[in-house]
């Protein structure tokens, strides 16, 4: 019943501009058609917000001459490849997929379409007319979880994720890391809800790691349920794609953000130049893709300063988060000292880190 | 005031002109929402239900989307004359596509023409086997079906997830929760590359045709309607409730578990974690609307495919927000059962 | 004085029917007065348009003179007027004073309803307990709680519908006298039947009805039996004939020490039940309800499976362990009392119905039912028996009591059945088709066939049985010749039961 069941909220006027709520044909001098799928309903905030942020940004370089169409609550392969292909059929240039859920299906669809320009964001395939762009969040995890490591009471920090994807997990190793890095005998509790978007199931997620002691709650889903149950709870939190300080009832330490505006622009204007060519982008701090959005007011200056000389040593390359030694759960060493993990396989994280509870499951 | 009488018997008339009435209702309210939106309700209306329709596309669409939704509603309306209530058909249609994957897959006989009716015989037998548990508790120790199928569905889509996430990853898949993609000879062929729609249709076709005989003209559909309509009767006639208990949903199983087979031999061409956007569910209402008969199931799988279809259009030509397309579709579904009523009661004013 | 209830020219056509013709008559206060006719004449109808639920086309009613205009069962019950349906309209799985709660919304406080409830119950001799749930009431019981709900509004004018066809001989009693005295205290009572007994032994004045119009007013105390059947049938009733039959050598049914433990509260347990029926033979099993008939009646049907297979034989065959089904392959046929949902399926039209039982004749072939043969046989059996319907495609739940009684009476007779179960053959069926049921009985009898019939008329029983055997607590009585047994006799026998005394005479 889910597909009938898909809801949205009025934001979407805004989100996707006026001129997705009227018809295209007004606009004589179209200079370019985009599409976007979104995921999940555009809300608040949360991942398909600062996805829609970035159609905002194109809209707002552009203006009138540019006509977008949006799409929200598309998960559904099936459903999927026919929104892409509607898209495409209906003159759209440019059309970005926000999920790792459309993977298969954009990947079907942009072959058939040979002169639109396919974008994906979370892909790994890439084609002569598909380009896939991420994030690395695990710089961000790297960073907040430096403040958890310094909050944490109990030295027990939990984590809630969407789907035990490399893209989650590594972030959710990278997090115990930064916390390890104040206090080494840190433990990091995982559970996965197998969904973008469950806030019942978010909620209890969030509960159970609370009564098993964690005092620190992150939660990669697309909702602002684990940041709102942990103030509620009094535990710490923290945010994810958007600024949550507003749900966290104070508690919220720092949220890292993904700007992805820079790489919507950079896509619309190429297109428009007849420059689009198809890429891979993999970028965090550096790339202004991944930001810190402000520490909480009662953290120290001294936890502030630390967090903030990890950022800008990452940025620099002085640090890495994967940086040796490593160990698995299991207590295998995975990473030497003095090496770092490669990118391939940061992008193919399956394992967690010793120190991590929980399994990909 | 007004009062609702019982008919002595339903009315002929009512059971064609309600769904006119229920669709006139809606059209009404529909169009004064729109408009309270500042959406015209002529053009949304023809959004909805023309043009989804215009183009050969839209047709393909249509059919695809309609397939699974009328192949698992003929099956669950067997069981449900009889008054077995499967409302699992989601999970059984889960098993029949992690049983065609699992052939398609890994079957030694992948050279062979019998790939893919190997992978459709798997499915149905995966559908009846998940189906066949719920049968057999109900029929030894009398346990309550709905919950069953409901409850085992949630133990079909954890399997899903374990499959995907865990042994069947597609081992050059980024670790991406998916299988890898079936074989060519493992899917259904299509009709014409421009178009999703796959020879899966004409499964569709054979199941109204076999649900439409089983219903109207065989005598085993006719004792299980006599085991819903009137179980003490089937009881004084020597009918076995056990009979109804297993062929209705082993009938439900084998559909869903068909359907399954067509969603990932058809559109889909792999497994991942979300294989069906509710189907099972769905076809239930489908059943309803379609009163539990052949053909009016397959009016009910085409109306709400074109709901469905229809619900996308407004919202990639009028920016109309899937939320409000949801309210309509709603309120067409709403009326549509709803007036069913006036084919069993009718309201008379008293003064 | 004016009379109470005053009809003129009440006219009221349905397509293809008139159901009442040019009506008129008047009840005066305090008169029991009959409206007598047999199923179909219109009585019904009647009653619905005095008590305002479905309007006449034309004619006038006057209630203590004054014509009513806008007619409702609203009006209705503020005029006084209160009616017992035949079918009564209670929730089972709530308890008696709170299904009359639901009807008399101003009256929840249920603390002081129940005290009144006990106190009319109390006054008029209609023992109920108003915490009892429904579901574990007789169906004598719940009559009283219809009527409990009505006189708790002081009716003048109280209308009830066939109120004997679900009683024991001995709640008739109890409910004549109720309403005698209710008479006595000026309300009019309204008397549906088509029983000329309790005609005559109640009511002050009869109207007869007889295809839809008025063929008769009579002082049906004073009218002898035979005029007032002519009045309704339109002719002589025959009597029912009982030739003389020769008995098979072995019994074609037996009962072997049946033993059933009860199912739950409500039912009776069976306990060491020993019976024999012979070809040629019809044997009756008599009882108040509740003994265990219901219980005994599914057992020998196949619709209750018994573990151990000697406890009944056909034609000295176990058949205990098989079911419905497959003890009518073996020559059983079974008539139960309900109709609607058992003995027929409601929705359904009479071809279907047919193909319910008879089935077995050749009505299948690879699993597809041959529709033509199903309407054949219904039609041989609508004409047979002279069932009142629009031919095979009517639908069950359209015909009337007695018709439908006549098409499964039919259905199951046609079928030529070995051992024939008969319960209750006549209830709510009109004195000609009752008539005719049980000459069609003895018939089935005399051609060689075992026939049993379980009945709470005990006069019924005389009138068609060869043997009986008495009912009681679950237990049965040794068998009874019926040249050598009285009436009396048999009623002691009924009323051997513990549970009998507590339930039906036991009057607070």
């Amino acid at each position: 019943m889910k597909n009938f069941n898909r809801r949205d909220t009025l934001k979407l006027g805004a989100a996707a501009g006026l001129t997705a709520t009227v018809p295209s044909h007004v606009y004589a001098d179209t200079l370019l058609k985009v599409g976007a799928v979104y995921v999940s309903p555009v809300s608040e905030i949360g991942w398909t917000k600062q996805h829609s942020l970035g159609i905002e940004a194109i809209q707002s370089e552009f203006g009138d001459s540019v006509d977008v169409t949006v799409l929200d609550n598309i998960y559904v392969p099936q459903d999927a490849e026919r929104v892409f292909r509607e898209l495409a059929a209906a003159g759209n240039q440019l059309i970005f997929g926000t999920s790792f859920s459309h993977s298969t299906p954009i990947q079907k669809t942009a072959p058939r379409f040979p002169d639109v320009a396919f974008e994906h964001c979370s892909g790994l395939v890439h084609l002569d007319n598909l380009g896939t762009f991420e994030a690395k969040y695990y710089e961000g995890t790297y960073v907040a979880g430096i403040t958890a490591g310094h909050v944490s009471k109990s030295a027990k920090i939990g984590f809630i994720g969407g789907f035990p994807i490399p893209d989650i997990v590594g972030p959710a190793n990278a997090l115990l890391l930064g916390a390890q890095s104040v206090n080494p005998d840190i433990t990091c509790s995982a559970i996965f809800l197998n969904s973008w978007y469950d806030p019942g199931k978010e909620n209890e997620a969030t509960k159970t790691l609370i009564s098993q002691g964690c005092d620190v709650i992150c939660s990669m889903t697309d909702t602002a349920t684990g940041v709102q149950v942990a103030g509620e709870n009094d535990a710490w939190s923290i945010g994810y794609a958007s600024d949550m300080s507003q749900f966290g009832n104070g508690k919220h330490l720092t949220a890292f953000t993904l700007n992805w505006a820079p790489i919507y622009v950079q896509a619309a204007k190429d297109v428009v130049n007849g420059t689009w060519k198809s890429s891979t982008r993999w970028l965090g701090f550096n790339g202004d893709v991944v930001r810190m959005s402000p520490f909480n007011d009662s953290l120290s200056a001294d936890v502030i300063a630390a967090a903030e000389k990890a950022m800008s040593e990452i940025k620099s390359g002085d640090l890495h988060p994967y940086a040796g030694e490593l160990k698995a759960q299991d207590g295998q060493v995975r990473v030497q000292a003095g090496s770092v993990l490669p990118d391939q396989e940061i992008r193919g994280f399956n394992w967690f880190v010793e120190g991590m509870i929980g399994n990909l499951g | 005031m007004l009062r609702i009488e019982a008919l002595p018997e339903p009315s002929r008339t009512m059971a064609l002109a309600a769904p006119l009435i229920a669709t006139g209702i809606t059209i009404l309210i529909s169009s004064l929402f729109f408009l309270s939106l500042g959406f015209n309700p002529i053009d949304t209306l023809h959004g909805f239900f023309v043009q989804p329709l215009m183009s050969l596309n839209g047709l393909s669409e249509w059919l695809l989307k309609a397939s699974p939704l009328i192949i698992i509603a003929c099956g669950l309306a067997i069981g449900f004359r009889a008054n077995v209530w499967n409302i699992g058909a989601e999970g059984q249609l889960i098993l029949g596509a992690i049983a065609a994957t699992g052939i398609g897959l890994f079957a030694p006989w992948q050279d062979s023409v019998f790939l893919l009716p190997s992978m459709i015989a798997g499915a149905i037998m995966a559908g009846m086997a998940w189906a066949a548990v719920p049968a057999f508790l109900r029929s030894r120790m009398n346990t309550n079906e709905i919950l069953v199928t409901l409850m085992l569905t949630y133990v079909a889509t954890l399997f899903l997830s374990y499959l995907v996430h865990g042994p069947w990853r597609d081992p050059a898949g980024f670790n991406f929760p998916q299988t890898a993609l079936l074989p060519y000879k493992a899917t259904f062929s299509v009709f014409d590359h421009s178009y999703r729609l796959n020879s899966s249709i004409f499964f569709a076709i054979a199941a109204v045709i076999i649900t439409w005989f089983f219903l109207e003209r065989s005598f085993l559909g006719f004792r299980m309607s006599v085991g819903g309509v009137a179980p003490n009767a089937a009881r004084y006639a020597g009918f076995r409730s056990s009979t109804a208990i297993w062929v209705g949903l082993l009938a439900g199983g084998a559909a869903a578990g068909l359907a399954g087979v067509g969603e990932v031999a058809g559109p889909l061409g792999q497994l991942s974690a979300h294989i069906s956007p509710g189907y099972g569910f769905a076809a239930i209402i489908v059943a309803f609307v379609g009163r539990l008969h052949a053909v009016g199931i397959v009016l009910g799988g085409l109306l709400l495919s074109l709901l469905y279809l229809g619900g996308e259009t407004v919202q990639l030509q009028y920016g109309l927000p899937s939320a409000i397309a949801n309210i309509f579709q709603g309120l067409l579904l709403f009326f549509l059962l709803g007036g069913n009523f006036l084919i069993n009661y009718r309201i008379r004013r008293i003064r | 004085m004016p009379p109470r209830l005053e009809l003129s020219g009440i006219n009221k056509a349905y397509p293809g029917v008139i159901a009442n013709d040019n009506i008129s008559f008047s009840v005066q206060p305090g008169e029991i007065h009959a409206v007598l006719g047999e199923n179909g004449a219109g009585k019904s109808t009647l009653m619905k348009i005095i008590y305002g639920a479905i309007s006449a086309d034309s004619g006038e009613i006057r209630c203590d003179g004054k014509l009513i205009k806008e007619h409702g069962p609203a009006v209705s019950r503020g005029l006084g007027i209160e009616m017992v349906y035949q079918h009564f309209a209670l929730f089972e799985s709530i308890s008696v004073v709170e299904n009359i709660a639901l009807s008399m919304p101003d009256r929840m406080n249920l603390p002081a309803l129940s005290a009144e409830v006990r106190t009319i119950s109390k006054k008029y001799g209609l023992p109920i307990d108003p915490n009892a749930l429904v579901l574990s009431l007789s169906m004598g019981e719940r009559q009283r709680v219809e009527i409990v709900r009505c006189l708790l509004r002081n009716p003048k004018l109280l209308i009830l519908d066939e109120p004997t066809s679900v009683l024991t001989p001995q709640a008739v009693q109890i409910l004549f006298e109720t309403l005698r005295q209710l008479a006595q205290e000026g309300c009019s009572i309204l008397y549906i039947s088509h029983k000329l007994d309790e005609v005559r032994t109640l009511c002050h004045t009869a109207t007869v009805l007889r295809g839809g119009h008025v063929t008769g007013r009579v002082d049906p105390s004073a009218a002898s039996a035979s005029k007032l059947a002519r009045l309704m049938v339109g002719h002589e009733l025959e009597e029912v004939s009982r030739p003389a039959t020769q008995k098979s050598k072995k019994p074609l049914f037996e009962v072997r020490e049946l033993r059933l433990a009860a199912a739950n509260a409500m039912d009776t347990a069976l306990q060491n039940l020993n019976m024999e029926v012979f070809g040629g033979e019809i044997v009756g099993i008599a009882g108040v309800a509740g003994n265990g008939q219901n219980e005994l009646a599914a057992a020998m049907s196949g619709e209750t499976v018994n573990s151990d297979p000697d406890a009944i034989l056909l034609e000295s065959r176990p058949v205990a362990h098989l079911d419905a089904g497959q003890r009518r392959d073996l020559g059983f046929g079974f008539i139960p009392e309900e109709r609607l949902g058992r003995g027929a399926i409601p929705p359904y039209p009479l071809s279907e119905n047919a193909l319910l039982t008879a089935h077995r004749q050749g009505m299948t072939t690879l699993g597809f039912t041959k529709r033509h043969r199903a309407k054949d046989f219904a039609a041989q059996v609508i004409r047979r028996f002279r069932v009142k319907a629009n031919g095979p495609d009517s639908i069950a739940s359209g015909l009337s009591g007695g018709n439908l009684q006549k098409f499964i009476v039919g259905r199951e007779i046609h079928l030529s059945p070995k051992v024939l179960l008969v319960s209750q053959p006549t209830w709510g069926v009109d004195v000609g088709a009752a008539a005719y049921i049980r000459q069609t009985l003895i018939d089935l009898s005399r051609s060689g066939k075992a026939v049993i019939v379980i009945s709470e008329e005990v006069e019924e029983l005389f009138e068609v049985c060869d043997r009986l055997y008495v009912m009681s607590d679950g237990k049965l009585s040794q068998s009874i010749d019926r040249k050598t047994a009285n009436i009396e006799d048999i009623g002691l026998l009924m009323t051997s039961g513990a549970e009998y005394d507590y339930r039906e005479t036991n009057i607070a």
